[in-house]
């Protein structure tokens, strides 16, 4: 796949750049102390509540880094068809 | 908990020339290290945190013994990866480059699926009555692939660039997320990876050529994501015979990849869908009576 377009590609790279934030938070946080909005959050008084969801942010942080990877091959030059 | 006899030297060592052969042979570890115990009458559980903590510690020796084995590919096949960041792009003759780019699209999907669904998948499927009928049917999956495989004509000696031409993204990406199906007791993982290779058009040798280098990294995270639980309490009384069975895994797994590859140069995976579907089909037989 090769899109070249500045468009989609800034948009991938700022995606892989969330996700990787996105990562830290579910390894630095636990489950309640999440956005409620995260897959993994859970009530203060859950039983899981202190739990860290340390895989969520692995496959947040491979995600990410993968987003930009696609993003920095779309910056080079153009080959010929 | 008598921790002392949890798993004994006797099982840990049975245990580990099992891991190792059956890791890497398209069979299904997880399915024969759920079905074995019950037929032999050992009180081991797939589900006990002490169990996951043992086979990880096997799982971890056998990633150890792929990544040695293919030492100097990794090492192209990093070195590769590295100039293609460095140019932002893959040359078309850049072998190493495109087949490394080939193996990350594989490992995402199947590193994904893995974190998300093992926990559900074990839970339900954990039992050795399950795990023999999917044993049969990794037998069926086996064989049907060896009836739909393409077959593209090898138009290059090197085993790499044969694998960098005939593996698409889209096809690595669909290998990998077929690797999730291992997270089942009694599907093979290697099976499902050499089964994807056939079908996108690989020789059954570089189809296993492929699943060994896709195994690397998935069993080693995975051995290395669980590996502080063998040392926490989980480990406890276990880890002694964590090391013993690790050692005969590394051992059976060396063997296992010399013996597949040069299997592979003039057979087919025919005879392992027989294995799995005649002893899947017996032990779901059996073990309802044991």
């Amino acid at each position: 796949m090769n899109t070249r377009s500045p468009l989609i590609v800034g948009l991938v790279a700022l995606g892989g750049v969330a996700l990787i934030v996105i990562a830290f938070v579910y390894w630095v946080e636990p489950a309640s102390s999440l956005p409620s909005f995260f897959p993994g959050h859970v009530a203060k008084h859950a039983a899981e509540a202190n739990h860290h969801h340390i895989k969520h942010g692995i496959a947040a942080f491979f995600v990410g880094l993968a987003a930009l990877v696609f993003a920095w091959f779309q910056t080079g030059k153009k080959k010929a068809a | 908990m008598i921790v002392g006899s949890l798993i004994s030297y006797a099982q840990a060592i049975a245990l580990g020339l099992l891991q190792g052969v059956s890791e890497l042979f398209p069979i299904s570890s997880l399915g024969h290290s759920v079905i074995l115990p019950r037929l032999l009458g050992w009180d081991i559980h797939q589900n006990d945190p002490y169990f996951l903590s043992f086979l990880v510690a096997t799982h971890l020796a056998t990633a150890i013994v792929l990544l040695l084995f293919f030492w100097r590919d990794w090492v192209r096949i990093i070195k590769g990866m590295g100039r293609s960041l460095r140019d932002r792009g893959i040359a078309p003759d850049d072998n190493d480059a495109k087949l490394g780019w080939l193996l990350v699209v594989g490992t995402i999907p199947a590193g994904l699926l893995g974190l998300l669904l093992e926990h559900p998948l074990r839970r339900v499927f954990a039992s050795p009555e399950s795990a023999a009928i999917f044993l049969m049917l990794n037998g069926f999956l086996l064989y049907g692939a060896e009836l739909l495989r393409r077959r593209a004509p090898e138009t290059d000696t090197d085993d790499d660039a044969r694998l960098a031409k005939q593996v698409g993204f889209p096809h690595a990406f669909g290998i990998g997320a077929a690797q999730a199906l291992a997270l089942i007791p009694g599907f093979s993982r290697s099976g499902a990876t050499m089964g994807g290779g056939l079908l996108a058009g690989l020789s059954n040798r570089d189809a296993a050529r492929f699943a060994f280098l896709l195994a690397t990294p998935i069993i080693g995270a995975a051995a290395i994501l669980k590996l502080p639980e063998l040392f926490g309490p989980h480990g406890a009384g276990i880890r002694g015979q964590a090391l013993v069975a690790s050692l005969c895994s590394a051992v059976t797994a060396y063997i296992a990849v010399r013996v597949l590859l040069r299997f592979f140069e003039t057979n087919r995976l025919t005879p392992f869908a027989l294995y799995c579907g005649i002893a899947g089909a017996i032990c779901a037989a059996v073990i309802p009576f044991l």
